[in-house]
């Protein structure tokens, strides 16, 4: 399991994908969180129920980037057939994948951290530049830190489960992108009380906070966590059973 | 006591294996066992169920029915595999951005070898120069002795090496059939498929001719006088005229 885990981490390090990945979450973190604190109204900007519309993206960026790292991570393998080798070397299919989802969470903990910390960064200096006040409180950045970062380690385990049952690289990273971009706001923004609980949601509350929320009340951090938990485990826990099920072509 | 059962058991051992595709038969109630310490060719025409039956002999696939077992045992449940069995499947599988050295060295991570046998290797199959260039610019016979090199990683005693001559040059395949020649000499096994007969003719001790999943003819190489007589005898055995 431990030697899995260090192949695993090994193979991140040695292709140019993890690279890549992460500048462009940089960039997007960037552009995204600039856009908005630059182009929203000052007016609107100085109330507290806006300020996510600047930090909120911490969440669905760190999760976005992490889960698509989780996912990269096994559909690489189907795309390019090392899967085979991997599993000549180590024919324990439920090592191989749990090896996958520990080293794409430790990744996902990166990404997230990064993601919050970069958001907190250059949100704060810019509401700071147009001379808005900051709503935020110094226990409010550490849950979005914080939490940020386990909400993003969850969604990598989402992101490997969810990429060993499609297998196919387009459809997973398709897949997530449309979820956390398009599916979780329509959710939250029409109809909240069933919304909150989505997953993208559920980790908008461990982070106390989500870009699209409007008036809606997310859950408490605590049963955020826990559903995300579940929706981790769930997804991971369909995608060991699929692959031990089925035949490697 | 002395037990002699562990002398005898095949080094690897096929019985009654079925696959099924659906409502196709890719493997048909194949039977074969291999004795340690010999080359065995394993021929058929495309299709005839070669790539099939070693991923199930690799637990890459599961039978329908029967079984594959390699040193007694289903490959899933060998304890450390690589340190038994070292596979080169036809597809050439490694990620095009990582370089022939980490390909390997990921694999030995997976397997507790340590990083001075991947350089070991990459020597012996002459990829050293290469070895740190990503494995996507490599040419297919650079690409065949990668996965060679990943095949050896755990000083295995079983080779199963699917269409290995693909794409090696002249001086390649006189490397090879070298090298398959002294790994059978100190007591190793090897499984080969082809469909190049000729050089077949010339590495393999035994063959096994299949045609559509199943057994046509096991062929001792002595018995027969030279390599056209095992083609006359092939094209008869998996002729498609009946059909």
């Amino acid at each position: 399991m431990i030697a899995q885990l260090r192949s695993e981490l090994f193979k991140q390090r040695t292709t140019r994908t993890a690279r890549v990945l992460l500048a462009s979450m940089v960039g997007v973190t960037v552009l995204v969180v600039c856009l908005h604190v630059f182009t929203l109204k000052a007016a609107d900007l100085s109330q507290a129920a806006n300020q996510p519309k600047v930090f909120g993206w911490a969440t669905t960026i760190g999760a976005l980037f992490a889960a698509l790292a989780g996912a990269i991570g096994i559909t690489a393998e189907f795309r390019h057939g090392t899967i085979r080798p991997t599993l000549l070397a180590n024919p324990g299919r439920t090592r191989v994948v749990v090896a996958k989802a520990a080293a794409a969470a430790i990744a996902g903990l990166v990404i997230g951290l990064l993601a919050a910390g970069l958001v907190a960064a250059i949100g704060s200096s810019g509401l700071a530049l147009r001379g808005i006040p900051i709503t935020l409180d110094a226990g409010d950045f550490a849950q979005m830190i914080a939490g940020g970062a386990a909400g993003a380690a969850l969604w990598a385990i989402l992101g490997t489960g969810l990429g060993t049952i499609l297998r196919g690289q387009v459809g997973a990273v398709i897949g997530l992108c449309v979820w956390l971009l398009l599916i979780e706001n329509i959710l939250i923004g029409n109809v909240p009380s069933a919304g909150k609980y989505a997953p993208g949601a559920s980790d908008g509350a461990l982070a106390g906070l989500m870009p699209n929320a409007g008036t809606a009340t997310l859950l408490a951090p605590i049963l955020g966590a826990v559903l995300l938990v579940a929706y981790a485990a769930v997804t991971g826990g369909t995608g060991l059973v699929a692959f031990e099920r089925r035949d490697i072509d | 006591m002395i037990r002699t059962d562990v002398q005898t058991q095949p080094a690897l051992a096929v019985r009654d294996l079925t696959k099924r595709f659906g409502t196709v038969v890719a493997v048909d109630a194949l039977s074969f066992a291999l004795q340690a310490g010999s080359i065995t060719g394993f021929l058929g025409p495309n299709g005839a169920g070669k790539t099939t039956t070693l991923r199930l002999l690799l637990g890459l696939a599961r039978p329908t029915s029967g079984e594959a077992l390699v040193f007694g045992r289903p490959y899933r449940e060998l304890p450390n595999p690589t340190r038994r069995v070292g596979a080169l499947l036809e597809s050439g599988d490694f990620d095009p951005g990582r370089t022939g050295r980490n390909h390997l060295r990921a694999l030995a991570l997976a397997c507790g070898i340590d990083f001075g046998r991947v350089d070991e290797l990459l020597e012996l199959v002459e990829l050293d120069r290469a070895a740190d260039r990503p494995a996507g610019g490599y040419s297919l016979g650079m690409r065949q002795r990668l996965g060679l090199a990943a095949a050896l990683l755990g000083e295995p005693e079983l080779l199963v090496l699917d269409e290995p001559a693909n794409g090696l040059d002249a001086a390649g395949m006189h490397w090879l059939r070298g090298f398959l020649r002294q790994f059978a000499a100190t007591g190793g096994t090897v499984l080969v498929s082809s469909h190049l007969l000729a050089e077949v003719a010339q590495s393999v001790d035994h063959a096994l001719i299949i045609d559509r999943g199943r057994l046509a003819a096991t062929v001792a190489m002595d018995e027969l006088s030279d390599g056209s007589s095992l083609e006359e005898l092939y094209l008869e055995l998996t002729g498609k005229d009946e059909s």
